[in-house]
């Protein structure tokens, strides 16, 4: 072992213990947050899969990306383990052992290289600057340094010279990284592997979607997150995870349409509040768009949300709960939760929604329909057609829940053309009628959990009186709260969308389909339907049945991008630069299609809402309605007409 | 400042499920900001007043600001004036606040008039906005006016007032604000049943009526009838010498056959 190999050993031994005491620093702070029940064994075990493969799977969309990290950590963290443990006499003095070590450490330099050569000479405005610009260069010269000073103890120290200009450089380089681990871009290394650790939805890293949102206790002291230590530990350490690589950013609607949100400087002012007398000023990545002043100072004990504080409760509001910042983040940081804990903060609390979001959840409280209509009205729509009532029938095999769209003119063509198949096909169904409430989505995104809580207690009381095999509804949202979000009040239900439901009676043969010739269809997915429960290939398959092209845009399947009608956006109506539903229908013309097919009703009224020339927006069921009709008047049928 | 809410049972327009009325949670909102930026150096307190048998979902009035709620319970044939005057003037209250009508039965708007005859108060019926006077101890009203016509007045405390739906939307509802607040209830003193029957019957819209003219009068003049009737009409006089309103006023009556032709 040369000499020079020994105080290399020795800088990354030093390394270590710099960064294991900001680390312990940092990690100290997280002790703020509310306790978590976190299974600690079972995450540690499942660290390495849900590394290797379950973030893995996030980071490798960006292939350059991939490449990149599995060179730089991987080389970094082989480079210097193999350096600390020739400190062992017997594998110090080996010449090979150092030959690998020199390898290790040329990986690292070729991912440093390639981290520089994403930053230089121009910076994609979605990653951060600041601190993270110097990252390329501590890396090459730690890297770098470390293995010339392997590749001198590997050739037993015949490039002396070299050697001790490579111990400088990774002294210089070494000791930098090791002081960015608390608050510079190292943090999400330590950070990171805690967070997939403690994760507060284990259930993402064993292939269940885990969207629905956690119940709040109504008695608890304070509801909601004010400061942040009302937020649980795993999700302050989550917010520390960030990397600031900036692909939430891209994939959030309001940003897009100039809204006062960006995912990445959300969680950087959350874990900025960590920090007493944190402010948001070493924030060196794209601000929020239109951002409205705020003072930008927090800490423990001090409100997160006003414009006193570190965020503006309008990027609050902004947020369509669409969770893209979830699925595109390789940090598995759960943004949506965080933004759903403050807004309900704020709700409960002290009442401080936007003024035209008050009024639906009023009407809510009084009449259970956040539009003040009555209940009576919901099956209007039907005119003309039979629906048969469960009060009356006591039982049937699907129970159809008609969901806010029926109130809705457009919408309403939809639900006919959907009662319409069932009848076509021989379903046994029957709705609620005056008896459904609303779903209480609406008062569950806007933060108004108790709102939320009383409706799901009715609707499982109403639902308990009858026998049904099935839900079945054309509204993701509803979808999504009776399927994954009213199991924690006791209402268990097998419940399923109307798209699945048509794909299974056109693949049973219930439905004869003809086809819909020369119709050119983009499916434009729901958020509540493909993110929120994974259903991206029913509708598709059922849209291929009707014979038609069916192209596919920018952004489909799980990394869609909404419409801009979740959460409470279109109540809340925060103001920006563009509306998010003309950029979604830009995409869904930029495919050619003539038609959008659509699945939701939120999405049907978004985007029936754009103006100009367009493609037509039809509902999925709509579409297959005209296929069941073009069938019937194939010639087939026209030969038992009576001569 | 102390200021008093009177709240009423109201039902929801369209379920009509108890609920709280819509302008009372108002006149709460005028009165908690009124309470909140103009208090003075004691601070100002809201108190709400619920006179009936039943609180119901009156106690939502704690979430959207309010922070004490008295229920004087009393059967529901009983006449709440009696008590509420006692409640009102044991309380000493600088304003009283109510909404313009209530929804049903006794709430009716007459109930501010016959409170403000037995404290002795003035009352000032439809205010769109509150602010404390210039001089001490008055408040300045802004009354809302047909058309979106707007008139400010002072008026001396201690005063009832009645507040207009034209009036700023209530302050949203906040769930912790009603698990917070409190509930006082009282019995009432017994007093008399109301003094007559009302029928109840749900609200209606009708048609505005529209002046008719003669039988066999021409489209010219049946379209004159109609549309002078429905624009008012009359003669806005700014400013006048007494001499000549007083002409005007006395040509108007014998234009309506209400005093003799001279």
């Amino acid at each position: 072992m040369t000499d020079l190999a020994l105080l290399l050993s020795l800088i990354v031994l030093a390394m270590l213990v710099i960064a294991g005491a900001l680390a312990a620093r940092r990690a100290r702070a997280w002790r703020i947050g509310r306790a978590a029940r976190v299974d600690w064994a079972a995450g540690l075990m499942a660290l390495p899969k849900r590394y290797l493969v379950d973030v893995h799977h996030v980071v490798g969309r960006d292939p350059y990306a991939a490449r990149m990290h599995a060179l730089a950590a991987g080389g970094l963290l082989a480079g210097s383990s193999l350096a600390l443990i020739g400190l062992i006499p017997a594998l110090g003095d080996a010449r090979l052992f150092w030959w690998l070590t020199a390898l290790a450490f040329a990986a690292a330099f070729a991912g440093g290289a390639m981290v520089g050569r994403r930053r230089y000479p121009t910076k994609p405005a979605r990653l951060s600057g600041g601190r993270f610009q110097i990252l390329p260069f501590l890396l090459a010269a730690y890297s770098g340094g470390g293995f010339l000073v392997a590749l001198d103890a590997s050739l037993g120290g015949a490039l002396r010279p070299l050697g001790l200009l490579g111990l400088a450089f990774a002294a210089i380089g070494g000791i930098g990284l090791a002081l960015q681990i608390d608050r510079g871009p190292m943090r999400h290394a330590f950070a990171g592997a805690a967070h997939l650790v403690a994760h507060p939805r284990p259930g993402r890293f064993m292939d269940e979607r885990a969207t629905a949102l956690a119940p709040l206790d109504l008695d608890a002291p304070r509801l909601g997150v004010a400061m942040p230590e009302d937020f649980a530990v795993n999700r302050l350490i989550g917010f520390d995870a960030c990397i600031q690589c900036g692909r939430c950013e891209i994939a959030c609607p309001a940003f897009a349409a100039g809204q006062p949100l960006n995912p990445k400087r959300l969680i950087q002012d959350l874990a900025a509040s960590l920090q007493p007398g944190g402010t948001n000023a070493a924030y060196a990545g794209s601000p929020y768009p239109n951002a409205r002043p705020v003072a930008g100072v927090g800490g423990p004990g001090l409100p997160i949300v006003g414009e006193a504080a570190m965020i503006h409760p309008d990027t609050l509001w902004s947020c369509t709960t669409c969770r893209a910042c979830v699925e595109e983040c390789p940090m598995m940081i759960e943004h949506v939760d965080a933004i759903l804990d403050l807004r309900r903060f704020q709700t409960l609390e002290l009442g401080a929604l936007p003024a035209k979001a008050a009024a639906p959840l009023m009407e809510l409280r009084y009449a259970d329909e956040p539009g003040g209509r009555p209940l009576t009205g919901r099956t209007d729509f039907a005119a003309g057609l039979t629906l048969p009532l469960m009060a009356q029938k006591g039982e049937a095999e699907i129970l159809l829940w008609l969901g806010e769209g029926a109130y809705d003119l457009r919408y309403g063509r939809t639900l006919r053309a959907l009662v319409t198949l069932l009848q076509k096909a021989g379903v046994d169904f029957a709705v609620l009628g005056a008896e459904e409430r609303d779903c209480g989505d609406l008062a569950r995104r806007l933060g108004d959990e108790a709102g939320f809580q009383r409706l799901a207690r009715a609707n499982i009381e109403t639902l308990a009186r009858y026998r049904f095999a099935r839900i079945l509804t054309a509204d993701p949202h509803a979808l999504h709260a009776l399927r994954n979000e009213y199991s924690a009040f006791g209402g268990t239900y097998e419940v399923v969308h109307h798209t699945a439901f048509l794909d299974e009676l056109a693949a049973t043969g219930r439905l004869t389909l003809g086809a819909l010739e020369a119709a050119r269809v983009t499916y434009h997915d729901p958020c509540y339907l493909g993110r929120y429960n994974g259903e991206v290939d029913a509708p598709r398959r059922l849209l291929d049945r009707l014979g038609i092209a069916r192209l596919e845009m920018e952004r489909s399947g799980k990394r869609s991008m909404c419409c801009g009608g979740g959460g409470g956006a279109p109540v809340s109506d925060i103001e920006g630069e563009r509306r998010i539903p003309d950029i979604r229908m830009g995409q869904a013309a930029a495919t050619g299609a003539g038609i959008v097919a659509v699945a939701c009703p939120q999405c049907s009224a978004m985007l029936e809402g754009v103006t100009g020339e367009r493609p037509a927006v039809h509902d999925i069921a709509e579409l297959v309605l005209m296929a069941v009709e073009k069938a019937g008047t194939a010639p087939a049928r026209s030969a038992q007409v009576p001569a | 400042m102390r200021i008093a809410l009177l709240l009423s049972a109201g039902r929801h327009r369209v379920s009509g499920r108890p609920a709280p009325v819509p302008v009372e949670l108002q006149a709460l909102r005028l009165a908690a900001d009124l309470a909140q930026t103009h208090g003075g150096q004691s601070g100002g307190t809201v108190t709400g007043l619920h006179a009936g048998p039943e609180i119901g979902p009156l106690t939502d009035a704690l979430g959207h600001g309010l922070g004490h709620l008295v229920h004087l319970r009393m059967p529901a044939e009983a006449d709440p004036a009696p008590a509420l005057t006692a409640a009102l003037e044991a309380g000493g209250y600088d304003l009283i606040l109510a909404g313009r009508s209530g929804q049903g039965g006794e709430d009716t708007g007459l109930l501010p008039y016959t409170l403000a005859r037995a404290l002795g108060r003035p009352i000032l019926a439809d205010a769109a906005a509150l602010a404390p006077g210039a001089e001490a101890g008055t408040l300045s009203v802004e009354q809302a006016l047909g058309r979106g016509a707007r008139r400010r007045l002072v008026v001396r405390l201690p005063a009832l007032v009645t507040v207009h739906p034209a009036a700023p939307a209530p302050l949203p509802f906040a769930f912790a604000g009603l698990r917070r607040g409190q509930v006082e209830m009282r019995e009432a003193a017994p007093s008399a049943p109301a003094p007559h029957e009302v029928e109840e019957r749900p609200y209606r819209p009708r048609p505005k009526l529209i002046a008719k003219a003669a039988a066999g009068a021409s489209a010219a003049e049946r379209l004159k009838a109609a549309t002078v009737a429905a624009s008012g009409g009359g003669k806005l006089l700014v400013d006048p010498a007494p001499e000549e309103a007083a002409r005007e006023i006395l040509a108007h009556l014998r234009a309506l056959g209400l005093i003799a032709p001279r």
